[in-house]
């Protein structure tokens, strides 16, 4: 068995608009490994953004966790924690955000407060979840300016975040991620709103930062290039089910599903002679409108009659290979079904 | 943000002088001139003649015979030199006298009902944002309508109907009778603090209704900001989240908002205290305009909108104050 | 023809919710707008009660029991008569009568209802004889006595025993006039100023940015005061009436040219703008084919809303003896009548207009609240 941080089974997030239901997590497993990166990709809207935030419990109303569980391996016993279980406001959770798992964000413009000078948002992190002095808090969060590259932080620690540039604020952003040592760093996009040059930075930083700390990473995004840099393990997401899940290497080299290979498919390659993209077909369904059956079926090039009203369910391929596909079932469970 | 600072108080100036003009137009706007008014005026009440020597002087301190621009000089280097601000001949005396004497107490009642505005604002605000749509929220918002409906005047005259049915007797002006020409004691300022309250709750819940849905407002869109969210994922407590940064962030529009409640709520005064009679500036600028009382008007109208800038340029120090991204500028 | 032919073709497959979809998307801004707007109950129930206003407004002479100059000297201050819609359980609509009674001593004139005495009360009625509009000679009443010589004080009578009902019928025609006149003048000087503001910037902009702000910066109620104090007194009662209008919008279109300014500046940036204006598109007809429309339910919703100001603004005034004066009817010259704490206690339904008012701008801000929420694209 391995070495499991975040055990996540059958979790759903339902939000409950005036239109319906929005079934934003429907069903997600995921384990998440100590020390490991794991990157949760998928389309925009596919509801990735809800499952890391369901993670830290903070899923705001009209958003709510309806079932599933959630077991953190975090304290120093080991002793599992269901997060999904927890008073999303209590004191419990509470103490596990941001000491135990932190999060980064994909606005770097927006998600520090204008209000307040990075230093105090850094320190009140700190504050909140160890005994320290005041004085003692200031240095650390100097020493973590330090450490995620910003120059003179002695300086930049006083500086309100809307005087700093989008890499900087990101950086400030880890810093503050890091400040109580979290087993798990949960980052949502972070380099989504960067140029290409400050997101190769942020990430090399990122990978540093985690082999120093020896923490997980779970990396949210929808950008596979950064994928295949940084990811041991991925899982793909399509509307709010897990539809595959493996090591980078399989996933790159021999994926399974066809949303899979639709997606490598559609990625522009330097190699590639002058020829068309090859996109996904059709577009991601109303969140409303969830089609019948495999929600993928009316985008998927393989598809069969029986996709159109059966659910396909988790398939073990192998020891670390799942895939959520009916053309992996075994044919007597398709038939029991139907 | 010296350079904040240094635009606001330009637009103060300029601002200020434009209402000088303002009030100036309002001596100048009466047919005939103000001495022969005065004239025909005392003639009327009988009051005797005036010397023609009295005459000469009154024409030449206001340069009636001067060109308009002229007038207009003399008359803002009497106020700014002198401190003089014209004669009034319904009270036969120099305003600035009746100025001193209704002013404070006009701008204490004003102050008294901003602070009632902000202390009662602020929280509903704060609550029925973060409890949208709930029963307490849509109360609110149904007070706040009728509220802004019901123009302060009116409620002051619901007021006196209750109050003379319930009571009695009609609960107007600002002391008790033994303490109405009393000189200021402890006692007088309790005596006034009991009457207080009534004109500033009447002339507060106006600016109330506006300030709960401005702050809730800006609240509500604060609530959905990402910092707000990177908060949260640190462990704050929700109260403290709350506290700390959307009402924070909230109270920015919110002060620059004084800017627009001030005037309102020195109207409301003035309009009040002619229903109430209370002892401020409202009664007296209302019958020298009905009088054509020009320079004690003039008076009224201009150091009643100075002040008000004044306060409003006071609000954008404020501003500036507690928002780094002002002040940094 | 091969268009009809797949839609022929497709009609049937559609599932209602398509449908739907379908027209959602075809329909116009005003449409997409008019569906928000009924789901908005409250404002809904106010725009009837706001027409109701004003059509009774229009026809102020029809709707009202008797005009705005009769007065009967025997029933001074006479308290309002209930309607009563049953006699002895049969559709019979009727008020009862007055007693009266003289105090030997102050002379002074008490009434109690009589309930002996019953005064039928009939729909149509010919009452007090009346041109509607000026023009027309009527002498048809909506509601009234049946013999037009009984009294019919529905809101009771005033100091001079007139019919304060009727009075309150004939102020809406000016009450709510100022407003849409007012509106109408600060709209034309918010529109041009704010678009010449948001239009060509620079210099422009920022003067009359700086009048916007010195003019929003003065307290309002001293200023019109003041203004309104110097209107002559021998002026006709139409000068005057025009001339308060005037001063009420003179500060009231800064907060529309603030409106306009800002719709154009947000536009400026907006990339459909920029597409118009790549295509070749001439200026004026940017501005009136592609921009103008895209705001005009926010002037809308912005007028709705400065309307009750202006109804206030002028009963503020004309209560305080500075506005509109006797023998012109408004809400706030009738309330002018109950300055005195005294005549309040002793007569409040004097107070009647009061309700008027407060019914009318209650239902105008809802109204205006709706439809701004209404012309929001980017809210559902």
């Amino acid at each position: 068995m391995s070495d499991v941080l975040l055990r996540v089974r059958d979790l759903r997030v339902h939000f409950f608009t005036d239109e319906g239901i929005v079934k934003a997590v429907d069903g997600v497993d995921l384990d998440i490994e100590r020390g490991k990166t794991l990157c949760l990709v998928g389309e925009s809207g596919c509801g990735k953004s809800v499952a890391c935030r369901s993670f830290l419990n903070i899923v705001q109303p009209p958003g709510r966790i309806v079932s599933g569980e959630m077991l953190f391996y975090g304290g120093a016993d080991r002793e599992p924690v269901d997060l999904a279980k927890l008073d999303a406001k209590g004191r419990q959770i509470r103490q596990i955000r941001g000491k135990e798992i932190s999060m980064i964000f994909q606005e770097p413009m927006t998600s520090l407060s204008p209000m307040y000078t990075v230093g105090n948002q850094i320190m009140e992190n700190i504050l909140l979840h160890t005994g320290t002095s005041k004085e003692d808090a200031r240095e650390k969060a100097i020493d973590l300016l330090g450490q995620v590259g910003i120059p003179k932080p002695d300086r930049l620690i006083d500086e309100y975040p809307f005087r700093l540039s989008g890499g900087m604020r990101q950086r400030a952003m880890i810093a503050m991620a890091l400040s109580c040592h979290p087993n798990l760093l949960v980052a949502d996009e972070p380099t989504t709103a960067l140029d290409v040059t400050t997101q190769a930075q942020i990430l090399d930083l990122m990978l540093e930062l985690q082999h120093n700390y020896g923490m997980a990473l779970l990396f949210i995004t929808h950008d596979l290039g950064v994928v295949a840099e940084i990811a041991d393990d991925v899982a793909v997401m399509y509307l709010g089910k897990i539809v595959e899940r493996a090591t980078a290497r399989v996933i790159f080299n021999e994926p399974q599903h066809p949303y899979t290979r639709s997606l490598l498919r559609s990625i522009p390659k330097i190699a590639m002679k002058r020829e068309e993209l090859d996109p996904i077909k059709g577009m991601v369904p109303s969140p409303f409108r969830r089609p019948e059956g495999c929600t993928f079926h009316p985008r998927c090039p393989n598809v069969m009659d029986v996709c159109r009203h059966v659910v396909p369910s988790v398939t073990q391929l192998d020891d670390t290979h799942t895939v959520q596909c009916l053309l992996y079932e075994p044919e007597p469970v398709e038939q029991a079904r139907s | 943000m010296w350079k904040y600072i240094a635009r606001r108080f330009s637009t103060m100036l300029f601002t200020l002088f434009v209402i000088s003009l303002i009030s100036f137009a309002v001596i100048q706007l009466p047919p005939g001139d103000y001495v022969t008014s005065l004239i025909a005026r005392m003639a009327s009440q009988g009051a005797g003649n005036i010397s023609q020597e009295f005459q000469a002087e009154m024409r030449s301190l206001y340069g009636l015979n001067e060109p308009v621009y002229m007038q207009y000089l003399k008359w803002m280097r009497n106020i700014l030199v002198n401190g003089r601000f014209g004669y009034s001949f319904v009270y036969q005396r120099d305003a600035i006298n009746l100025i001193v004497e209704r002013l404070p107490m006009s701008f204490a009642l004003a102050f008294s009902s901003l602070l009632f505005v902000w202390a009662v604002a602020l929280p509903i605000g704060i609550y029925s944002a973060v409890h949208q749509y709930s029963t307490v929220d849509y109360l609110f918002s149904f007070i706040g309508f009728i509220g802004v409906a019901v123009p302060n005047f009116l409620l002051a005259l619901i007021f006196l109907y209750v109050s003379y049915r319930v009571f009695g007797r009609a609960m107007v002006g600002l002391f008790s009778q033994d303490f109405a020409d009393a000189p200021w004691s402890w006692a007088r300022v309790v005596d006034l603090l009991k009457h207080l309250w009534i004109p500033v709750i009447i002339i507060g819940t106006g600016g109330t209704a506006g300030l709960i849905r401005t702050m809730r407002a800006n609240l509500l869109d604060e609530l959905n900001k990402p910092y707000v969210e990177t908060a949260r994922a640190k462990g704050l407590s929700e109260n403290r989240l709350l506290l700390k940064y959307p009402v924070r962030h909230a109270m920015n529009p919110f002060v620059s908002t004084i800017g627009w409640t001030l005037p309102g709520v020195v109207s409301g005064e003035a309009i009040v205290s002619m229903v109430l009679n209370l002892p401020t500036a409202g009664p007296v600028l209302l019958g020298a305009l009905q009088a054509q009382d020009m320079y004690v008007a003039a008076g009224f109208v201009l150091l009643l909108s100075t002040l008000t800038v004044i306060g409003t340029f006071i609000s954008d120090l404020m501003l500036a104050w507690v928002d780094p991204r002002i002040r940094l500028q | 023809m091969s268009v009809t032919e797949s839609l022929d073709i497709d009609g049937p497959v559609l599932d209602t919710q398509v449908q739907e979809e379908e027209k959602f998307e075809v329909a116009s801004q005003w449409q997409l707008m008019w569906w928000k707007f009924t789901k908005h109950k409250l404002a809904m129930i106010s725009l009837v009660i706001v027409v109701i206003f004003y059509v009774v407004a229009l026809f102020c002479e029809f709707f009202a029991p008797t005009t705005t100059t009769q007065y009967r000297a025997e029933y001074v201050n006479a308290p309002p008569q209930p309607l009563r819609l049953f006699l002895d359980g049969q559709w019979n609509p009727f008020v009862y009568g007055y007693l009266s009674e003289r105090d030997p001593v102050s002379f002074k004139r008490t009434w109690t209802i009589d309930e002996a005495t019953v005064i039928p009360v009939g729909f149509f009625v010919r009452g007090t004889p009346y041109r509607l509009w000026g023009l027309i000679p009527m002498d048809r009443h909506l509601v009234g006595a049946k013999e037009a010589d009984q009294p019919f004080y529905l809101m009771g009578a005033d100091k001079n025993g007139r019919d304060v009902f009727s009075r309150i019928i004939y102020s809406s025609r000016i009450s709510l006039t100022v407003g849409l006149i007012g509106v109408f003048l600060s709209l034309t000087l918010g529109i041009l100023l704010g678009g010449i503001s948001g239009l060509m910037g620079g210099v422009l902009d920022n003067i009359i940015q700086r009048i916007i702000e010195v003019l929003m910066s003065i307290p309002h109620l001293p200023l019109w005061m003041a203004l309104a104090a110097v209107v002559p007194l021998q002026w006709s009662a139409v000068r005057v009436y025009f001339m308060i209008t005037l001063i009420l919008s003179l500060i009231s279109w800064t907060g529309m040219a603030r409106v306009v300014r800002s719709r154009f500046l947000s536009l400026r940036e907006e990339d459909f703008v920029m597409a118009a204006k790549l295509d070749g598109c001439r200026r004026w007809r940017l501005i009136l084919r592609h921009m103008l429309p895209s705001f005009l339910s926010h002037i809308i919703a912005s007028v709705t809303l400065a309307i009750p100001g202006m109804i206030l603004g002028e009963t503020a005034l004309s209560f305080l003896g500075l506005g509109l004066r006797p023998p012109v009817v408004s809400w706030g010259v009738m309330l002018q009548d109950t300055q005195r704490v005294a005549v309040v206690a002793l007569y409040p339904w004097l107070m009647w207009p009061a309700a008027a008012v407060v019914l009318v701008v209650l239902a105008l801000y809802f109204l205006g609240d709706g439809l701004r929420d209404a012309a929001d694209p980017y809210q559902a």
